[in-house]
């Protein structure tokens, strides 16, 4: 093991440049999830707290369930995890469901709100792109090319070249989505004046980017196409004008090859730009030798400068499963803004760029952690811990997509959907569910930071006649329907409770419910105001 | 390096929760300190004090933008005028458009203000420009003047909407947003029907069903709410809490329910039957109401078409006023008239007026103005701004200081600071009273 270690810090001492030195990260023959809970412990420790505990099978699965499938569990399935009695049960769940073709949905729900969030209207295209990739599980460096430099004549790469094209007309939305998406660095400050309080960005740096964007046009045919020459000036906060580098985010520079090229060809080249701007009979548009976002690929992914994309998307990750970013928050990842265990964010960093920038891998290890796997609750007496040292699950809203598939499953009769079919039967039957869950999460907003529940959702829900007879119906199919035909109100009872919220009722819970079943006149109506109160529930509504 | 807490440093993040502790509240306080309501309300003599305080703004937007020759800086005789004359007012030097002579009578409860200066003559931009009080940016989606009002005068707990905006003309129709402050502060935006989406109970359930599933929602729910204090579960149970106010709200939208004579005080148009409605809905405490008249767009005709909408707004304008004078909310309601923009000096072959940015006109009325006040000069024909140009972070920061919100405060995104007002604005104190 020691001279493993020696040989290991030799090449990880050749490979990092400026980051911590290999004695300070613990061995790569760690898993993921035992690096992981080895420093998170760590921290824990040094505090002298008692994290809180691990979460009640209930709540893993459906955490579990939320986070990689991208929905609650069925009935069926919480039950089958409450009262297994497998030892490596948590293990078999993760890989089941890593395995199940609901994972590749919601994964390309998530990369589709990182990559795309802010952008209004449908890319139908560029999610059909994701989640081909997802699925083959295309490493991140080369979905990285694909969105930046791929073609659309090209099978692997077709669509991606959207996440561009939707912001080819703004530079500076090209450059700062960019840099915030892929290397979790908002320079945005830093275009008018060197950041006020991070001194790692300055102008140069803003432009710097930016003018590997400067060329990018879009065709009138709606393609991605680079001009021949272009620069970008900038005024610095001195008044002094400047002609900006191609200087990547590091401070990595390069410079263009100077070429000789007649004034005459000059000119041909710019009507052919034009040309292709305004005429939609265009060839295929002409290629420059010399393309500037190739050459931000090539800088960002070379191993002197791949840290920084490396991190970033760690850190993106990170917060998918864990609600907070070891950076925070995940746009400001610079000196001045520590990460909460910059160890264990390097660790991972290596990891993933030895693996291949494999992401399920590093998906596969956090959900294995013991630290994603603590309870959302905090009954010790001792102050709350604060919230970066992990030692307690956040509770996190569900996205518009995760709500309103749950609420599609949550309000049908429990044997409806049988995941446990597998095979082409599920995939199927999922495809058609993430289909009709598309328009109704279309209410919602993706949660951010403070996220706020207004008063339209909670008008929505009570008032609406056709969300109401959606998820209420008294037909075979819906929950409602099938209760109706159970014999007791406990049963009915529980069934409910399992069907929406994926656990047993409390007592408490099974008295009100039965007190409030009893005073009805109509029972069925009884039923749906019960199931109802249940499906707006907040424990339906966030992921605890 | 400076441990500045806008880096999201770590530290700063334990200090700011645990000196909001850690009880049930903690989460909806700690963010609801922003709203500084949620304090109030469990102090009964701050809640007193808050209701007596209790302000809210009526936003006369005029879609298109409305020229400021024909209403609030009239240049009569000169070559840029026009046909219409200017009239003198309840103001010893000061004179208004011909086209507004009721609100002539007015201005003593009025601001002029005619030395805008906002640049931005596009109606997208513009519109963007005067909705939020700034310029766009690509990195953060600022909210509108409603979305702030309705968080800075707003109730955690309030039983009538914070925001509401019609919009009923679909020239120009827009309904702005509250950016990175969520649907939260989201507008209930009004334009065919005058019914808010959801409001009213669905006929297959009755109101003793509709109350008591609603009730055992809550019992069910508290277990949860309890164990996981955290502002986003708080506002899941607050939206809920404030359903049924909301929908017994609806009667304020209706204008059947006001008499005949308050009716005919106001007059019949579509837009002055909308000012009735915000005074109905600020007397019960809406804090943001928006009332949209379009199309002011007038490259052609211009002056037949200002005869026509000056006509209406002068109509509801000053019976808004009046109203609101009587009633005693005056001086705890802000008037405001705005558009994206103005109208050019030169008229073109049309007869019409084209877009202008460079020096025009609003209108400040109410709370926290000094009535009577005309701040800004432009040049004798309306070229420029020669005294006071204003841009549109000033204008905000004068209605934030109308109203006793403090203008230099800020929000926090992530870890950067953003000032509810941009950057270098100030209020403009001739027009405060």
């Amino acid at each position: 093991m020691n001279l493993v270690r020696c040989l290991w810090s030799w090449t990880v001492l050749l490979s990092f440049t400026g980051a911590v030195t290999a004695a300070e990260i613990a061995s790569p023959d760690l898993t993921v999830e035992q690096a992981i809970d080895q420093y998170v412990q760590a921290r824990i420790s040094e505090r002298q707290l008692q994290p809180a505990p691990n979460a009640d099978d209930c709540t893993l699965v459906r955490r579990t369930s939320l986070d990689l499938l991208g929905r609650i569990p069925t009935a069926a399935e919480a039950k089958r995890y409450a009262e297994s009695t497998e030892a490596d049960k948590r293990l078999k769940l993760v890989e089941a469901c890593l395995a199940s073709p609901d994972f590749a949905y919601h994964f390309r729900n998530q990369l589709d709100s990182l990559l795309m969030g802010g952008q209004k209207g449908n890319h139908n295209e560029f999610r059909e792109y994701l989640l081909a990739s997802v699925r083959q599980n295309r490493s991140w460096d080369q979905m990285f090319r694909d969105m930046l430099i791929g073609s659309d004549d090209d099978a692997a790469s077709k669509g991606a070249t959207a996440f561009v094209r939707v912001r080819a007309r703004e530079l500076d939305e090209l450059t700062n989505e960019t840099s915030t998406i892929f290397f979790g660095v908002n320079v945005s400050c830093a275009k008018c004046h060197d950041h006020p309080l991070v001194e790692d960005w300055k102008q140069d740096h803003y432009f710097g980017m930016a003018s590997f964007f400067q060329r990018t046009y879009v065709t009138k045919k709606n393609g991605v196409a680079e001009k021949f020459t272009g620069e970008v000036k900038f005024k610095t906060t001195k008044g002094e004008d400047k002609v900006a580098k191609f200087m990547f985010l590091t401070g990595a520079t390069i410079d263009e090859p100077v070429v000789e090229i007649s004034a005459e060809d000059r000119k041909k080249l710019d009507e052919e730009v034009k040309k292709q701007m305004q005429d939609d009979k265009a060839g295929p548009a002409p290629k420059p030798d010399f393309s500037p976002r190739a050459k931000l690929v090539e800088l960002a992914l070379q191993p002197a400068n791949n840290q920084m994309f490396a991190r970033a998307i760690v850190n993106r990750i990170w917060e998918m499963y864990l609600g907070r970013g070891i950076v925070h928050p995940v746009d400001q990842m610079h000196s001045g803004n520590a990460a909460s265990h910059p160890e264990l964010l390097d660790w991972l960093t290596r990891d993933l760029i030895q693996h291949q920038f494999d992401l399920k891998r590093l998906v596969r290890g956090i959900v294995l952690s013991q630290a994603y796997s603590r309870s959302s609750e905090w009954t010790a007496s001792a102050e709350w811990p604060s919230p970066d040292l992990f030692a307690v699950a956040l509770v996190r809203p569900l996205s518009p997509r995760q709500y309103s598939l749950s609420l599609r499953l949550a309000s049908a009769a429990p044997e409806s959907y049988k995941p446990e079919a597998g095979g082409d039967e599920w995939q199927k039957r999922r495809d058609e569910l993430e289909r009709s869950a598309e328009g109704f999460a279309g209410q919602f907003e993706l949660p951010a930071e403070n996220f706020q529940i207004g008063v339209d959702e909670a008008l929505l829900f009570s008032n609406s006649p056709q969300v109401l007879d959606d998820y209420l119906r008294d037909s075979p199919d819906r929950l409602v329907g099938a209760i109706k035909a159970l014999p007791e109100k406990g049963t009915q009872i529980s069934t409910a409770y399992w069907t929406t919220l994926s656990r047993v009722p409390t007592a408490d819970e099974i008295r009100a419910c039965e007190q409030y079943l009893s005073k009805r006149n109509d029972p069925v109506a009884g039923l749906r105001q019960m199931v109802w109160a249940l499906l707006t529930s907040p424990e339906l509504r966030f992921n605890y | 390096m400076a441990h500045s807490p806008f880096c999201g440093s770590s530290e700063h993040g334990v200090t700011r929760r645990s000196f909001f502790g850690t009880t049930v509240f903690a989460g909806a306080t700690a963010f609801a300190a922003n709203m500084r309501v949620m304090d109030a309300l469990k102090n009964p003599c701050l809640a007193g004090e808050l209701k007596r305080q209790q302000k809210s703004v009526i936003l006369l937007w005029l879609g298109g933008g409305a020229s400021q020759f024909e209403t609030w800086d009239p240049k009569p005789g000169r070559p840029t005028g026009g046909p219409f004359r200017s009239i003198s007012t309840d103001i010893p030097s000061v004179q208004i458009s011909e086209l507004m002579p009721k609100m002539a009578q007015r201005l003593k409860t009025t601001a002029i203000i005619r030395s805008l200066n906002t640049r931005n003559a596009d109606h997208g931009g513009g519109t963007r420009l005067m909705e939020t009080g700034r310029a766009m940016e690509q990195a953060v989606d600022y909210p509108d003047l409603g979305a702030l009002i309705a968080r800075e005068l707003g109730r955690a707990d309030s039983q009538v909407p914070d925001y509401v905006s019609m919009y009923s003309e679909t020239e120009g129709r827009h309904k702005g947003g509250p950016g990175f402050l969520g649907a939260r502060y989201a507008p209930t935006f009004l334009t065919e029907s005058m019914i808010p989406p959801n409001i009213r109970r669905p006929d297959s359930l009755p109101e003793v069903d509709h109350q008591e599933r609603a009730d055992l929602q809550k019992l069910l729910a508290r277990r949860f709410s309890e164990r996981r204090p955290n502002a986003s579960v708080a506002s899941h149970g607050m939206a809920y809490e404030r359903v049924r106010g909301i929908m017994a709200s609806e009667s304020l939208f209706d204008i059947n329910k006001e008499p005949q004579s308050a009716r005919d005080f106001y007059g019949p148009t579509q837009f002055q039957e909308q000012c009735l409605i915000a005074r109905r809905l600020v007397e019960a405490g809406v804090p943001f109401v928006k009332v949209a008249r379009a199309w002011w767009d007038s490259h052609g005709q211009n002056f037949e078409t200002h005869l026509e909408l000056c006509a209406d707004l002068d109509q509801g304008m000053s019976a808004l006023l009046d109203d609101l004078k009587q009633r005693g909310l005056l001086e705890s309601t802000l008037v405001i008239t705005l558009a994206e923009f103005g109208r050019t000096p030169n008229i073109n072959a049309s007869l019409g007026r084209d877009h202008f940015a460079s020096a025009w006109s609003c209108t400040l009325s109410g709370c926290g103005i000094k009535g009577g006040a005309v701040y800004g000069k432009t040049d004798p024909d309306g070229h420029k701004v020669v005294d006071g140009e204003m841009k549109s972070g000033d204008l905000f920061a004068t209605i934030f200081a109308a109203l006793g919100v403090d203008y230099k405060k800020e929000y926090h995104l992530g870890a950067r600071p953003i000032p509810i007002v941009d950057f270098g604005c100030k209020p403009t104190q001739d027009v405060l009273a």
